[in-house]
């Protein structure tokens, strides 16, 4: 059952009252497009996770080679990903043009 | 509160734009922005005169256009404070992107309009091209024949615009210099009694309130944006109730009532003219005097055209025989907007079916003086004697090379 309100049950002109309710909004429907990450090629600079406007790139936590902690790059938040491909086109591995860390595929919504 | 005089009502010599400027004095609102321009300057003028002698509390932004002083004023009435301005014609023009804004989010701005021609080609004086074709954008409409009755319509503009059953921005209309500038003696209410009617401002989810964050304008799809625009059309249909019910507590409060429209010797009228504004009164004047002479005729001066009351104008008009509608502005390529409200309201709402014939005048300010509208009467009278309107149907008044 939709949970869409009626007119009657909105506040005037619009207002979001709920602070952070973006976070509910699925703007993963939006996409036609979807990134898919692919971890072996991935450097993990964080750069995808820095452009991504939706906050749709998901991080964890890790160790790096000297054992210092710092974020790794888990997954994509399709919930929120509006495939516009930002992540995609700044990836550096991807521009280097040797391997895709982040590929770009049509989705089937 | 600031020197506000405790006392009686007095009897002034005032135009118009002074005329709401006095209402805005004593209304004393949060904030006020706006940007000159004629001939609605002097009410801006004389406001700031008040905001400079200390006579007020408000806050005076002055913008470098109409669109920033629309945006100023929307987003001072969401930070919750009492908002008014006053502008004209290509002013208004320039806030058209936000008047759509402020009525769709729901801010109660007020707003004093001088009507004047929109530019093309550059005219500074009176019709209502301005706020017809603004007739769309939500806000509510208020026309004045006097410069009582813009002072009127803009002190009962707060409790109307506020109501929460409405919560919609409204414009006060009176006609560019014709009001604006002409002095007549009105009847100017005591400070604190006109205070007191319009009461305080209540706030609305304020962004101002940081215990309780939140968001205004946001980006609005189709999973909601028809339901705010049902929502802000039903804050339009109870504003009809609600015009009513101020100007009967208005009516109680300083003994001048006032109706959605106002009916002159519209009883047993078999013609009818129908206008906004100060051509009502030339328009009363000529009925008394062809009353005198044995014509039936009367008037229907419409105040609320936003909302439009079709049922009640529908009654109004149930026995008349013609209807004459004289739009003060041209949709080109249509019947002016106030003809077409009129044939919905009497095709829908009257039992009989009077002749209809629309006319356009004084664009630019081109003068309507009594001896047209005898004519225009008597024009009425030849197509109801002939049962039909035929070729007159359309004709604009007083130009050269048309016959009317
Ligand atoms: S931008 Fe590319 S390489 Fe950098 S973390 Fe994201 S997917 Fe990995
Ligand atoms: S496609 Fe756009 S929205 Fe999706 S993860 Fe990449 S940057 Fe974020």
């Amino acid at each position: 059952m939709s949970t869409l309100k009626n007119w009657q049950d909105l506040p005037y002109g619009g207002v979001i009252v709920e602070a952070g309710s973006a976070a509910k909004y699925e703007t993963g429907t939006w996409r036609t497009w979807k990134p898919v990450t692919h971890r072996e090629h991935c450097s993990h600079c964080l750069k995808c996770w820095e452009y991504c406007p939706e906050d749709a790139i998901i991080l964890e936590d890790g160790r790096d080679s000297s054992g210092a902690a710092r974020k790794f790059v888990k997954e994509v938040n399709y919930f929120h990903c509006k495939g516009c491909g930002l992540c995609v086109r700044e990836c550096p591995v991807n521009k280097d043009g040797k391997f895709v860390a982040l590929g770009f595929v049509r989705d089937e919504v | 509160m600031t020197n506000v005089t405790a006392g009686k009502p007095k009897i002034v010599p005032i135009t118009g734009a002074g005329a709401c400027a006095q209402a805005m004095r004593q209304i004393n609102p949060d904030v006020v922005a706006a940007f000159p321009i004629t001939p609605s300057t002097q009410v801006v003028e004389d406001f700031s005169a008040f905001v400079a002698n200390g006579l007020v509390d408000t806050e005076f932004v002055t913008v470098e256009s109409e669109h920033s002083a629309m945006s100023a004023c929307i987003g001072a009435s969401a930070a919750g404070g009492r908002v008014m301005t006053a502008t004209s014609s290509a002013g208004m023009a320039y806030m058209w992107e936000l008047l759509y804004v402020a009525a769709s989010m729901r801010q109660p701005v007020l707003m004093t309009l001088v009507n004047r021609a929109l530019t093309g080609p550059i005219n500074i004086h009176c019709d209502h091209s301005d706020s017809m074709g603004a007739r769309d954008a939500g806000w509510i409409q208020l026309y004045s024949e006097t410069n009582q009755e813009a002072y009127d319509n803009l002190v009962m503009a707060a409790r109307i615009a506020e109501h929460p059953d409405v919560r919609l921005p409204l414009m006060v209309c009176q006609d560019g210099f014709i009001t604006s500038h002409s002095i007549q003696t009105m009847q100017l209410e005591d400070d604190k009694a006109v205070r007191a009617f319009v009461g305080p401002h209540k706030p609305y989810h304020s962004i101002l309130d940081t215990d309780k964050p939140v968001t205004w304008g946001a980006l609005d799809l189709q999973d909601y944006y028809i339901e705010h625009k049902r929502g802000q059309e039903q804050g339009m249909r109870n504003a009809l109730r609600v015009i009513q019910e101020v100007s009967d507590d208005f009516a109680k409060t300083f003994g001048r009532q006032y109706g959605l429209f106002e009916d002159y010797r519209l009883e047993d009228a078999d013609i009818v003219l129908v206008a906004l504004n100060s051509a009502a009164g030339e328009i009363k004047e000529v009925i008394d005097e062809m009353r005198s002479k044995g014509e039936k005729v009367g008037l229907l001066k419409i105040r609320s055209f936003r909302p439009f009351p079709y049922v009640e104008i529908g009654q109004a008009l149930s026995s008349a025989k013609i209807v004459t509608v004289l739009d003060r502005s041209a949709s080109f390529g249509a019947h002016g907007p106030l003809f077409t409200e009129i044939s919905t309201a009497v095709y829908n709402y009257s039992p009989n079916q009077p002749l209809l014939l629309a006319h356009t005048f004084g664009l630019g300010g081109r003068e309507l003086t009594l001896r047209h509208i005898e004519h225009i009467i008597s024009e009425s009278r030849i197509c109801l004697d002939k049962g039909e309107v035929g070729n007159r149907q359309g004709l604009w008044v007083n130009v050269r090379g048309d016959k009317l």
